[in-house]
């Protein structure tokens, strides 16, 4: 599934010049298997640029397109495939279920589509530090932990394109090293490429694309 | 899965008082629907007479008693009678023009002989069954439909003499002789009981019959009309009794007694139902009220699984599941207790000598799934509007 942006601007920003090579206000497009850095400082929108295009809220002008359709006019049956299907995401605030556990959290996504080994999850789980916390209520664990947990969590689906919001943003820099390799290794495993919106650029991100907000 | 993170937030004392509320409320509607119908039905079919017809007659009062006033009637006003509105017909009660004697004639019961008063009505006004019912001029037994008073009267003689006192079933096995007579000859007929009547305080026998007696047998004199029978038009029973109010005229009061009770206790378990149904309703609306607390306390679960890629039928489902189970035990418990209740009130009302009929009525079975299919209707609509409602949030 390819992306595209026409003249995307949230409506709180309508009377906003923006400069020719910021996202807002500008065509992009963005190929299947391109690795973005949407880097911007806060209120620049990173949020609502993850809302927009994951079609949670629709106040802004411009078209978002999903492989040439209006992602404002998906049927909620479309939307739910393509959220099973070809858009992971990673929320800033991670949309984790505090009274469950790391396990049920996982197996909550990975029932939706039953193409992914929950064993693969623990393996996940171990590399990034986290092995003693699978039946541990996602209530009781730190930020940085939920931030990891987070991550793998939207791992577990087949995605053309995975969002991520601020992913690392409680992670020191070994365990946001790590995860970026599950992501990396994940999005060339299924072909898929990523949007993951930063407050800076970060070293251990490899991407091939930067784009200011 | 599902269960352990939608149902979470749950306020069991609401759920509990609005299951309650649902139960008691099903349960009252269901019985009451169910005695509604059968007091409407209590009487049909199990008399001679048809629905809404009545024996009626002049009151007797002191200046009839002097033959001030008549107690008869004249055909102008019979034909006057029959063009009210509702008035489905009138016809008279033809009685006998001679004298009528009544004795047993069985050797397994004592003998006993009695004067008696023969009436007949016309067909259409009789619903009965029995092909026994009929006679002709050689014909040697007449079949008659005995008061149950008399019936009455003769267990009390019986008793009086010791002897064993006799059912319906057994007195219709008795033998009995009429004797008729107009005091200078005399014939004597068999006879048998093939019914009772509450309605009617004579010995009834077939129209033929009482023809054949009466131009056989007459002391002479013009047999004057004194009672008449009138069938009402459905629903207008009210207008029937005003009009023989306001005409000086009576039925028997059992006829109207029953009328009266009926509409009573019919009124009474209206008024019942009046008040089951709002309960239901009002109980149907705290489990709605509940099931959209449930969601909104859930708010973030439903959004987020959403979010994550669930169908929103997915999760209609699992509310409208849950509810629905939650509906069925309700409906089974009220049924079950219905079924109790229905045991006890059928008890109460043969005590009191009404016999109903006991089978479960369909319009109570017809209010309880449709009790069911509102409460199910409404869950899954509040289920389907609150989980889009959060769809795209």
């Amino acid at each position: 599934m390819d992306l595209k942006f026409e003249n995307v601007i949230p409506n709180p920003f309508a009377n906003i010049a923006f400069e020719k090579n910021s996202f807002w206000g500008n065509t992009w497009e963005l190929k299947k298997g391109e690795r973005v850095l949407l880097n911007a400082s806060s209120g620049k929108g990173k949020t609502s640029f993850t809302h927009f295009t994951y079609g949670l809220r629709n106040d802004f002008q411009g078209k978002i397109l999903l492989d040439g359709q209006n992602n404002q006019n998906l049927t909620i049956l479309e939307w739910t495939k393509i959220r099973q299907e070809k858009l992971a995401v990673v929320f800033q605030d991670l949309q984790l279920f505090a009274q469950l556990s790391v396990n049920d959290n996982f197996l909550l996504k990975a029932n939706l589509t039953g193409n992914f080994k929950i064993e693969k999850a623990k393996q996940y789980l171990d590399y990034v530090g986290l092995s003693d916390k699978w039946d541990q209520k996602c209530g009781i664990l730190s930020m940085g932990q939920l931030q990891r947990v987070a991550i793998i969590r939207a791992l577990l689906q087949p995605f053309d394109w995975i969002i991520l919001d601020e992913p690392f943003s409680h992670l020191d820099l070994e365990n946001a090293s790590k995860c970026m390799e599950l992501i990396n290794n994940r999005c060339d495993e299924l072909k898929a490429g990523f949007i993951l919106t930063t407050l800076d650029s970060i070293n251990s991100i490899s991407f091939n694309r930067e784009i200011k907000l | 899965m599902f269960r352990k993170l939608l149902f979470n937030h749950q306020d069991i004392k609401q759920l509990i008082i609005a299951f309650i509320g649902a139960f008691v409320g099903i349960t009252f509607l269901v019985t009451s629907v169910h005695y509604l119908v059968r007091v409407n039905e209590f009487g049909e079919n199990t008399e001679i007479l048809g629905a809404n017809i009545l024996v009626i007659q002049r009151k007797v009062t002191s200046s009839s008693s002097l033959n001030l006033t008549k107690t008869d009637f004249e055909l102008k006003e019979i034909e006057k009678m029959k063009k009210e509105p509702f008035v489905e017909d009138v016809q008279a009660v033809v009685s006998n023009n001679f004298r009528v004697w009544l004795e047993t004639n069985d050797k397994t019961i004592p003998p006993f002989k009695t004067d008696v008063f023969i009436q007949a009505v016309d067909k259409k006004f009789l619903d009965v069954k029995s092909e026994k019912w009929k006679w002709k001029e050689g014909d040697k037994s007449v079949p008659i439909i005995m008061p149950r008073d008399f019936v009455v009267m003769l267990n009390t003689f019986m008793s009086a003499s010791g002897i064993p006192q006799i059912s319906d079933e057994l007195a219709m096995q008795v033998k009995f002789k009429l004797r008729i007579s107009n005091g200078v000859s005399q014939e004597w007929v068999d006879s048998k009981i093939i019914g009772f009547t509450n309605e009617i305080p004579a010995l009834l026998v077939p129209e033929e019959f009482m023809t054949y007696a009466n131009a056989k047998f007459t002391d002479g004199t013009t047999g004057k009309i004194t009672q008449l029978m009138i069938a009402g038009k459905e629903g207008q029973f009210g207008k029937l009794e005003a009009y023989m109010d306001d005409h000086g005229l009576e039925s028997r009061n059992s006829q109207v007694v029953v009328s009266r009770l009926k509409s009573i206790v019919g009124t009474l378990f209206g008024v019942i139902s009046g008040i089951s149904i709002i309960a239901v309703l009002l109980s149907g609306l705290v489990l709605i009220q509940y099931l959209q607390l449930l969601m909104a306390q859930n708010k973030y679960e439903i959004r987020t699984l959403l979010r994550l890629g669930y169908a929103p039928n997915v999760l209609i489902s699992s509310f409208f599941l849950y509810f629905l189970k939650l509906f069925v035990l309700i409906s089974g418990l009220s049924f079950a207790s219905f079924i109790l209740l229905k045991f006890l009130i059928d008890e109460i009302f043969k005590t009191g000598g009404i016999y109903l009929n006991e089978s479960l009525s369909w319009t109570s079975i017809f209010a309880l799934a449709l009790s069911l299919i509102i409460f199910t209707a409404s869950s899954f609509i509040t289920a389907k509007k609150g989980v889009l409602s959060l769809h795209n949030k």
